[in-house]
Formats: structure tokens, sequence, C-alpha cells
């Protein structure tokens, strides 16, 4: 399975030694470096690179001096950290970032905004999330969107939506795969043909990986050595 | 002022600050102006209010310090200590420091240790207030200056449950304090003024100012790297380090630290911190004291959950009580053993949430237990909907630890809502326990076929369809977790599906398929084996008793069996 993704806890190759150093040693209380932060910040933003653009372990230290130092508080940055949580393949990045937070700040108008986005994410209700995204910008075309200045939004949107469509179905109508993406049927097709999945008709079949495969297995049970040692040593006493 | 030069300077620097601004409770204490020979009449009436058996207590303390015999050491303050407190000083404090003092010939450290047993006598059975909150914390400070501003390393040696119970009981008071100030509705006019002046006391930098102190003092994270990887430990110690009282401090504060991490909701930075200490190493340093083995695993278990990491939670929490359960009987002689207790059935409690929300099979002695005492919860859970989750927000209120703000709240503000951390990190968690219903509801459904077509599922489930296909999602979204592979980074882990359960969409049809477990012979011959070991053991003990009493007295015989 993709191990690869697996953490958001192993130092990134991006990582500056300046970074990796203040995270791991006391000079992360100094509020002198919350400006390095920021930095650091602002470039995962402006990457658009997938692989390499979030940092969690950085932006949470972020979120630690502001628990420390609320006169600190940047609520543009609280915003930009969460967006960036919000489109991470780990689900659990999000949370991990609002237990940092508090009542206080999740009542600002933007992050509530965010967890309702959140909200409709984690229950795949697709849908609705580009609806609260982008339904009410024609309307009230002033209000700068929750994702402002986050490089690659969509994109790293609709890479988690795919690897949730591909980890549960084996053949899917092509009308339900538009609606999830946000996407008409001619990037659709584009979409489909980027990831390898066949086109037959309005029926899209996608590959079959560990993750949407159906087969049933029989674990057998299996004896650690320290298991035996109370019977061993007891077979040597006599 | 968190910089980071921790040069021994700047920490006393801190600590006279804090110990000089307490300009209103000096003047508490002194009271009228008394004469000498009041005074010292005041003193020997103190001194011989004191009973005699609580004066040898102290003197052979006093002795037992002086000449560091930690054994002794070990009795008199886990034993004597704990008997002698149920019977004087059930309701109230012990005797004084300042009449102590004439009994110890003014022994400075002697008094600071003496005062530390003497305020968490209070904090454990009276109320105490803010001054003695206050004079606690100036106590703490006195000790950790001893022990980290000396020349060179101090003489004093402690028993380890010692030096356990100190850094613990250092982080419950802070806890506490946190607590006491944050009700800012009921503290009077005093009590704030004192609380504004001196908002250094009991501060969150100062505390963990403390303990990367002791962290750093004692060289213990290089102790354990070079123990770990091979090399001199002897010469990674150094100086203070290859102290025993040094050592254990040191390491002692890094789980201290996990906990402050925990109660101030930064799951991440809490098991960073555990990267030196390796979990499941049955010969590990927190092994030497239960409660902090306790404490390890708990605080452990909990950030997993926390974390969404149901499967590493489980099997952090099933590993410690399993450990639990099987030392029960030599920890009831513990003083400790309510408290390690309390805290065996908080971690139970957490265990259910877990394996509610990710169903797995556990080890059959705790899964019976859960049977036992939780299968209502369980099932509850199972069910889901509004109830669940009311299950869940219980089974968490009682056992999830104290959390914290780490700042001061606004004194002036009395009317301000008192901020609740308990209420917020309950409420996220929540977030993702509620999408994590989804497993347990589906999975009893699903389990029950082969081939399901969405429409005919979805009125089973009296949801519309188009929903259901968004739970499938959430399904196998939340079954995939990240999960400990070993080693000594407790974040990392390899991407898991941790279902027995496998189903995939055509269209609008599932496909399902159950893996099984196998019987587990070699798993019931090894448990049936142990359990006739132990009989045959103890039939030959007690055979042996027996064969030993025979031709003495009989009255002594009967003794020894009752």
């Amino acid at each position: 399975m993709a191990s690869a993704v697996a953490s958001s806890f192993v130092r990134l190759q991006s990582r500056p030694d300046e970074i990796h150093r203040l995270l791991t040693d006391v000079d992360r209380y100094n509020t002198q470096n919350a400006v390095l932060l920021e930095d650091y910040l602002a470039r995962q933003c402006a990457n658009p690179d997938p692989s390499n653009n979030h940092d969690l372990m950085a932006n949470l230290a972020l979120l630690k001096m502001y628990q420390f130092n609320p006169e600190m508080v940047d609520f543009d940055v609280i915003r930009r950290i969460l967006a960036k949580a919000l489109i991470s393949p780990i689900s659990s990045d999000f949370n991990l970032c609002l237990y940092l937070l508090s009542d206080e700040v999740c009542r600002d108008q933007s992050i509530s905004k965010l967890l309702v986005l959140r909200e409709y994410l984690e229950r795949a209700q697709f849908g609705d999330f580009w609806k609260e995204m982008y339904g009410n910008i024609e309307e009230d075309e002033e209000e700068a969107s929750v994702v402002d200045g986050i490089a690659g939004f969509d994109n790293g949107l609709r890479r988690l939506i795919v690897g949730e469509i591909t980890g549960t179905y084996q053949t899917i109508s092509a009308t339900h795969v538009q609606d999830m993406v946000n996407l008409d049927e001619e990037a659709v097709l584009r979409l489909a043909k980027e990831n390898g999945w066949t086109v037959n008709g309005n029926v899209i079949s996608l590959p079959v990986k560990s993750d949407n495969e159906v087969k049933g297995s029989v674990i057998s049970e299996s004896i650690a050595f320290e298991q035996l040692t109370k019977i061993l040593s007891a077979a040597n006493d006599m | 002022m968190y910089q980071e030069n921790y040069d021994d300077e700047e920490f006393v620097g801190n600590i006279d600050v804090v110990a000089d601004s307490y300009a209103n409770v000096d003047e508490i204490e002194d009271g009228a102006e008394l004469d000498d020979d009041e005074l010292l009449m005041q003193a020997q009436a103190g001194v011989q209010s004191i009973p005699e058996q609580i004066r040898n207590f102290l003197g052979h303390l006093h002795q037992n310090l002086k000449t560091a015999k930690v054994n002794d050491l070990s009795y008199n303050y886990e034993n004597q200590f704990a008997r002698l407190s149920d019977k004087y000083y059930a309701k109230s404090s012990w005797p004084e420091p300042q009449y102590v003092a004439a009994l110890v010939g003014d022994d400075g450290l002697f008094l600071i240790l003496y005062r530390e047993l003497y305020y968490r006598h209070i904090y454990s059975r009276l109320h105490p207030s803010l001054e003695t909150r206050f004079r606690s914390f100036e106590n703490y400070c006195d000790l950790f200056n001893h022990i980290l501003n000396s020349d060179g390393p101090t003489d004093l040696e402690l028993p380890n449950q010692w030096l356990w119970d100190i850094v613990d009981e250092f982080i419950y008071q802070f806890q506490s304090f946190c607590t006491h100030r944050s009700r800012v509705n009921k503290r009077s006019a005093d009590e704030i003024s004192l609380l504004k002046e001196n908002s250094q006391v009991w501060s969150t930098y100062s505390v963990l100012n403390v303990l990367y102190s002791l962290i750093q003092k004692s060289s213990i994270c290089e102790q354990l790297r070079v123990a770990q990887q091979g090399g001199d430990v002897m010469e990674a110690a150094g100086e203070f380090g290859s102290r025993p009282l040094y050592k254990m401090l040191g390491y002692f504060s890094i789980v201290g630290l996990v906990r402050v991490h925990c109660m101030l909701g930064d799951y991440t930075l809490a098991l960073q911190t555990l990267e030196n200490i390796e979990l499941g190493n049955s010969r590990a340093l927190y092994t030497r004291v239960t409660a902090c083995h306790v404490t390890v695993y708990y605080y452990v278990g909990f950030a997993y959950l926390m974390m969404g990491r149901y499967a590493d939670a489980t099997q952090t929490f099933v590993h410690i009580l399993t450990f639990v359960s099987r030392t029960r009987q030599y920890q009831q002689r513990s003083h400790q053993f309510d408290s390690a207790n309390k805290k065996a059935e908080q971690m139970y409690a957490l265990l259910v949430i877990a394996v509610s929300l990710s169903p797995v099979r556990v080890d059959e002695n705790i899964h019976t237990y859960l049977r036992e005492k939780y299968a209502d919860q369980q099932h509850k859970i199972q069910r889901g909907g509004e109830e669940a989750v009311n299950v869940i927000s219980e089974l968490y209120m009682f056992a999830c630890p104290k959390f914290i703000t780490p700042i001061a709240p606004n004194y002036d503000d009395v009317e301000a809502t008192v901020v609740e951390p308990q209420a917020y990190q309950l409420r996220i968690f929540l977030r993702e326990a509620r999408l994590q219903l989804v497993v347990p509801t589906l999975r009893s459904f699903l389990k029950l076929y082969t081939t399901m077509d969405i429409e005919r599922l979805s009125t089973f489930l009296e949801m519309d369809a188009a929903e259901l296909r968004n739970q499938l999602m959430v399904y196998k979204q939340r079954c995939r977790q990240v999960k400990w592979v070993g080693g000594p980074d407790l974040l990392s882990g390899e991407l898991v599906s941790t279902t027995d359960l496998e189903f995939a969409l055509q269209e609008d049809m599932i496909f399902i398929a159950e893996s099984r477990v196998g019987r587990r012979y070699a798993d019931w011959f090894i448990r049936n084996a142990n359990k006739v070991q132990d009989l045959v053991n103890s039939q030959e003990n007690k055979q042996k008793s027996v064969i030993a009493n025979t031709g003495k007295p009989q009255s002594e015989q009967a003794a020894v069996e009752a």
C-alpha cells in the first residue's frame, strides 16, 4: 500500500536544517522564531507540488507558539495552516491542528467556514463541498476565498477525492465522478486518461488494487517466542 | 524569557525573581511582633505537640537521608510515611516545617524534602489555599535549585519511587493551579491581586523550564541514545548524569513532559518527546516504578486515540492492562495501589472507545473483562446514533487527563465564561469519533452478505442511497490507519487496513468478503499449560510451608496458616 505518504511526521526533504533544529529543540518556544516558521509556511503555500509542500510538524509548532502567546495570533496564518491540512492526504492532520486552537479562534469567520468545508469533505459529501466552496462566489465577489494563496488547492483536493473513489469502486458511472470532482465530461475523460482508467460509454472501470479488491482470507495465529518463555523455564526446572 | 541558553545563571535568576515577589504572603506569616522569649516558648510548644512516634520517624528519616541509605529510605517513605499519615494526619496536615526544623538541627535540605511531603499531603487530603500553592511552588524552586545549581552534583540520594513522585506531584500541582486560577469568578479580590502580582508562579514556562533543565542536566537523552546505538554510556552521562539521582530525575522529566504536552493538546510533540525511550522493552527504566510504567502507556495510548490511530491505542492499552492485571497481586501491598487501579480503570474505558470505533480482536483476558463490565456500552456504540456519541463522551470524560490552558485568564473579567479546555478537546475528538461510528454500524450489516444492492441496503439502514454511497467511502477512509511498526519513533508507521471486512462497488452493487481468524490452538495450550504450572507451584509451596511448620508450637503454626 502507499506507505510513502503514511506519515506526516518524517522529516520532509524540503525542510531546511534551520527549521529542523528548531523543531527538535527548546528553541521552539522562542517567540523570535515565529517569523521563521511563518516564512516557511508561506513557502509551503506557494509550492504547488503535493509531494513536498506540507510540513505539519512545523505548522503545529507555530500554532503552539500562538497557544502560549495569544497576543501574537495571526488569523490569516491559522487559516492557511488549516487550508493546507484540509488537502493533506493524512486525514488526522486537520484535527491535530484543531487541538491546539480554542473556541475563540474557531469563531473567526474564515476559520469556521473551513470547519464547514472539512465536515463535507470528511463525510465524503463532495458535491456539497464544491457548492459551499464556490457556490456563493457570484453573489458576493468581494469576499476572498478561504483558500486564497494556497497554490494547487483544487488539484490537491481532486487527488484526495480520486483516491477515495479508486479505493472504493471497481466500476463507476462517469456522471458520478463528474459530480464528485466538480469537472465537466471532457475534463473527466482527461482525468481518466491521467489515472489509467478505462472508459466504456458512461461506465469507468478502475484498476483493481489492494484497496478495492474483494478477497477473503484466513488469519492464522502467530506465536511470539516470549509467549513460550514461562513454559520453557518450567521445563528447565524439572 | 524562554531562550535557547539554558545555562544555570539564567535559571537561578528566574526562580529568584519568583521567590522574592511574594511580598503579600510573607506578611501573613509574621503576624504580631513577639519577643524572642515568647517565640521560643511557642516553638517549644509546637515541638512538644508532635507525637513521639512521629518524632522518631522524622529522626530516622533524617539519619537515613544524611547517610544515604536508600533502601531504608524506601521503607520510611513507601511504608511508614503512608501509615503514619493515616494514623495521625488523616484529616489534618503534618507538623509545621518550622517546628520540625528544631528536631533536625535546621538541616535545610531535609526541610525542603519534608516540606515537599508536607504540601503533598495537604494536596491529597485537604484543600490547599492559594498561599499554600505559592509556598509549595517556592519549595519546589528551592529543591530544583539545589539539584541543578550547585557547583558539582549533589550528594543527595533518594529512592526511585520518591523521585518519580516528586516529578509527578510537581506536574499535578501545576495542573491543579491552572484549573484553580481559571475559575476567576470564585476567587476573592485578595486572591486575584495575589495572582496578578505573581504571574510567574506556576507559569507554564517555569514548569517546562524545570523539566527541560532536569533533562538537560542529566544528559538523559544522550545516555538513552548511546544505550540504544552502542557506545560508552558513562561518557555520555557525564559528571551529573552518572549519578542515579540525576539520571532518574531526567528520565522521569521526559515522562512528565509527555504528560504536560498531552495536557496542552499537543499529542504529536508528546510522542516525539519519547523518541529515545523504547516502548515494549521489559527492561526499560520506566519499569522500575510501576506508576511511571502505567503513566507512560496511559499518555501514549491517549495520544494515539486523539490522533485517530485507534489500532495503536488499542495495542498500547492492551499491553499495559495485561501487565497490570498480571501484577495485581504484588501491587496490592503498595501504597499506590488505588491510584494505579484507577488509572487502569480509565484505560479500560479508553480501550472500549478504541475497540468499538475500530473493531479488532484483543487478548482473551482483556476481552473477557470488557465483555463483563462494558458490554452495554459497547453494544450502544455499535448501534450508532446520538446515544453512541453520548456513551463515548461519558467514557471519555471519565478517562481523559485534565487539560489546561497555558496562559492566565483575564482576571479583570469576572463575567467571562470560564474557558473549558476539557470540553473543547472532547468536541474535536468527537468530530472524528462520529465519523468512525460509520464503521461498526455498516460492518454489522455488510458482514451478513456477499453481494448487496445499494438501494436495498439503503432501505435497511433507512438512509438515502446517495448518502449511503458517501458513507461507504467514509468507511473505506476510516479503515485506513497509520500503524506503528516498532522502532523508537512512536509517530512513524505504515498505512494499513484495520478491517477484517473487504468490499468494493461495481456501480450499484456491493461485493463483500470477510477475513476469518483460524482456531487459535497454540494460544489455548499455552494459557492452560501456564495455569496448570501455577496450580502446581502454589500446591508445592503450601506443602513446603506445612513441612517447615511441623514441630513448632501450635499457636505459631496457626498464625502462619492464617
